[in-house]
């Protein structure tokens, strides 16, 4: 079990904030596993909301402009293609329809997500409609998943704090529907205080819920680990886990789902922590997907050189370094960091087993770097390469910095 | 393209856990340096120098590694190497044995952490090989006269004169190699290392529990062992990382064979030896241990009759292994294990590990 400090004191306090909303707004092109594709016109004029992009297939997702503007076209940023949209901040939007609530079905319910762009935003960007596809079987256990493992992250935290009433609606919605008795909210044990508040509302609503406090290690809040800390039920990595009964959500999907059924909304804003160990100022931002990381940075008066620090789209663990300032909020970012470039020094494995130690699957890592070394696809499979969940423990522990992500990238790549 | 994570652990590289071992050895230099004044601190300073320059030249030489030499590890093996000898061994017997100790037991291998046997231990085999009128002499380990601090009863207000004395002897005793006089300082070390997480409890839990069942089931029928060389090699050799397993019911697994081939040395009459021979031969089977005991995948059922069987073929082969140690050294064979060993690791080096230095495992 790894502890990595959380440092999430620095941010957990201030409340959402908003920010101006920038002039170029950079709308990540891709969806999940698939790209999408254009439905505007380069130079037509967009109102807010306005669909613009789409994919299809198995697994489709939706993007909504989040402001008025003009179509500039499509731009490479840090090699992944970006719909560029001119602000002309008049914010001239779309007429919102919330969902009909009197005659609601399940599928109702998903098409509406669909329709409104809702992804998972914890990270992976999963569309969430798939996730709510469960016809025919039985659910007896909704996690939502509050536990942001990640250190310097505390944007869910925040929501769970300020926005409870509208996370609760949309919980007690989702429950009647998929008719569940068991409502968990999942949160972590430095987190306690929330609990109280939470039972108190749920009490309020006459609602019933259950606050799970989970421990506050490393990663706790990864689907499965939180699934076996609530259920005691183990599920394989790559396994459907509303088969088994379970379903969770992340607490940012949460908001963003109540957004789209109760309100209308696409999903155009989330909410980040900006924070890091080399920032100078913190706070979680109410900020729209698109936007700029460079924007957020100048709007929270806070300056970085690349050179000697890294900026991260999301975690600290798990989250994505930018090459470009331009690169923008997605839908699965839950954090600006600015945080000191890491010394590397790469050596020798020696062998000490802390990657198998803090391994939330159980793996053996060290054992990735050797086989993928010397091109043994097999070998690859046989320690289990395909149930890494890319967490990133492993890598935080060595001493000897052996390149463990890049190694464990490269042999998935070779295995699929 | 920098790759996540983008954040680690303070004093957490490799130099750092070097400097940890160092720190937790030094109590134990500080017991010698009571016995012996000088001379412990003069084998001390030839066995680092010969260490350093060993690894500077040959990292250098064969693998084109011109800092290696700062990590640490090489102090690691010359202090580990002193505390398993005599105080009065020669200066240059100690010389010789770091330096071999750093060639054939970590830079043929393709250098640190690569090595299969540790180093330190295998220095002190060449030693016993290659000077053995001197290293197997008995009068190498009477050195009563050199002593400065001689054993005093430390607790003398007890009433109890059994106890007093029991607890003197863990405290301090001037019996056996130079790491072995202080049983408490041992501990101490052991402790400071499991608590900066360097060492795990797994293998010396298991190696003493196995080791203390064992003479408890048996019988203690005059086996003359020195509890303060089980500890120094339980604590600060059968951890060593490069030379253990890496999963943890594989820890487990090895402490309790070295705890068996320990026993099985002792009673097989093997005075000195017995227990660098049982950690050099499941060193030998360490990567086969950690592969035996992988960790089944999150969610996934394990095939424990598979396990099983492979954990008793393992077994058999670990079992044989020991006797066929006990038999060499019965015929006073042992030496020639040393000698496969130097054509084994000069061919592989020549024909695979100079091909794989830069590989990271």
């Amino acid at each position: 079990m790894l502890l990595i400090s959380s440092l999430k004191k620095k941010t957990k306090l201030i409340a959402i904030a908003s920010l101006d909303s920038p002039k170029d707004f950079y709308i990540p092109l891709e969806g999940y596993r698939y790209s999408m594709g254009l439905v505007v016109e380069v130079g037509t004029h967009l109102k807010k909301y306005e669909l613009v992009a789409e994919s299809e297939g198995v697994f489709p997702c939706k993007i909504h402009a989040p402001v008025s503007g003009v179509v500039k076209g499509i731009v490479s940023i840090d090699g992944r293609s970006m719909l560029h949209i001119e602000n002309d901040f008049k914010e001239t939007a779309l007429p919102l329809s919330p969902l009909d609530l009197r005659e609601l079905s399940l599928s109702g319910l998903t098409d509406h997500l669909l329709d409104r762009g809702v992804q998972g935003a914890g990270g992976s960007q999963f569309p969430t409609h798939l996730k709510y596809q469960v016809e025919g079987k039985r659910i007896d256990t909704l996690i939502f998943n509050g536990v942001e493992c990640e250190p310097f992250l505390s944007a869910d935290f925040v929501l769970m704090k300020e926005r409870y009433l509208e996370l609760f609606r949309m919980a007690m919605l989702l429950a009647s529907v998929l008719m569940v008795n068991r409502v968990v909210f999942a949160i972590e044990k430095q987190h306690k205080e929330l609990r109280n508040v939470l039972l108190k509302c749920a009490s309020g609503l006459g609602m019933e819920l259950e606050v799970r406090l989970v421990p506050n290690s490393y990663p706790q809040g990864g689907e499965l680990q939180l699934i076996e800390s609530v259920t005691s039920m183990k599920i394989r990595k790559g396994f459907i886990p509303s088969d088994y009964g379970v379903l969770v959500t992340n607490i940012g999907t949460l908001w963003a789902m109540y957004n789209a059924v109760f309100e209308g909304k696409p999903y155009i804003e989330r909410v980040v922590t900006v924070s890091g160990n080399s920032c100078s100022n913190l706070g979680n931002f109410l900020v729209r997907i698109g936007t700029p990381v460079a924007h957020v940075l100048n709007q929270t008066k806070n300056s970085c050189d690349l050179s000697s620090q890294t900026v991260v789209i999301g975690g600290a663990m798990m989250g994505k370094a930018v090459d470009s300032l331009d690169s923008p909020i997605h839908k699965g970012a839950g954090g600006i960091l600015v945080l000191k470039k890491n010394r590397v020094l790469v050596n020798n494995c020696i062998k000490c087993g802390l990657c198998v130690d803090v391994c939330p699957q159980h793996l053996m890592p060290l054992e990735f770097v050797r086989h993928n070394i010397a091109n043994n696809i097999e070998g690859l499979d046989s320690f289990n390469l395909q149930d890494c969940i890319e967490c990133g423990a492993c890598a935080y522990v060595c001493p000897s910095d052996v390149p463990l992500m890049e190694n464990i990238f490269e042999g998935k790549s070779k295995l699929f | 393209m920098i790759l996540n994570p983008f954040i680690k652990p303070r004093f957490n590289g490799t130099q750092m856990v070097m400097i940890d071992v160092i720190i937790a050895l030094l109590p134990l230099v500080f017991v010698g340096w009571l016995a012996y004044g000088g001379v412990l601190i003069q084998l001390i300073g030839i066995a680092v120098l010969s260490a350093l320059l060993a690894d500077f030249l040959f990292s250098s030489l064969l693998l084109k590694r011109f800092t290696s030499v700062l990590d640490g590890s090489a102090i690691v093996t010359a202090l580990l190497l002193v505390f398993t000898v005599s105080p009065i061994t020669p200066w240059y017997v100690v010389a010789f044995g770091a330096f071999s100790a750093i060639l054939f037991g970590k830079v043929l291998w393709g250098g640190l952490g690569k090595n299969r046997f540790n180093p330190a231990l295998v220095g002190r085999e060449f030693m016993s090989v290659f000077f053995a009128s001197i290293m197997t002499s008995p009068n190498i380990w009477k050195f009563k006269d050199l002593i400065q601090t001689p054993n005093s009863n430390f607790f003398k207000g007890l009433e109890d004169g059994f106890l007093s004395d029991y607890f003197s002897s863990v405290l301090f005793q001037t019996k056996g190699a130079m790491g072995e006089y202080s049983i408490v300082c041992i501990a101490l070390g052991g402790l400071y290392l499991l608590l900066r997480n360097r060492i795990s409890w797994h293998i010396p839990f298991s190696l003493l529990a196995t080791f203390t069942l064992l003479n408890w089931l048996v019988g203690d029928i005059g086996l003359s062992y020195s509890m303060g060389g089980i500890l120094l090699g339980t604590i600060f050799m059968a951890t060593d990382m490069p030379s253990s397993p890496t999963t943890k019911n594989g820890k487990i697994y090895y402490g309790l064979m070295i705890g068996v081939a320990t026993f099985a040395f002792l009673k097989g009459g093997i005075r000195y030896e017995y227990m660098s021979y049982s950690i050099l031969l499941m060193n030998g089977f360490s990567d086969q241990v950690s592969l035996v005991f992988k960790p089944n995948a999150w969610g996934v059922v394990g095939d424990w009759k598979g396990r099983l069987e492979a954990v008793f073929m393992l077994s058999l082969k670990i079992g044989c292994a020991i006797l066929a140690v006990l038999s060499l050294y019965y015929y006073d064979l042992i030496h020639f294990l040393v000698f496969i060993y130097i054509v084994y690791v000069v061919l592989k080096f020549n024909y695979s590990f100079s091909n794989k230095v830069n590989n990271v495992v």
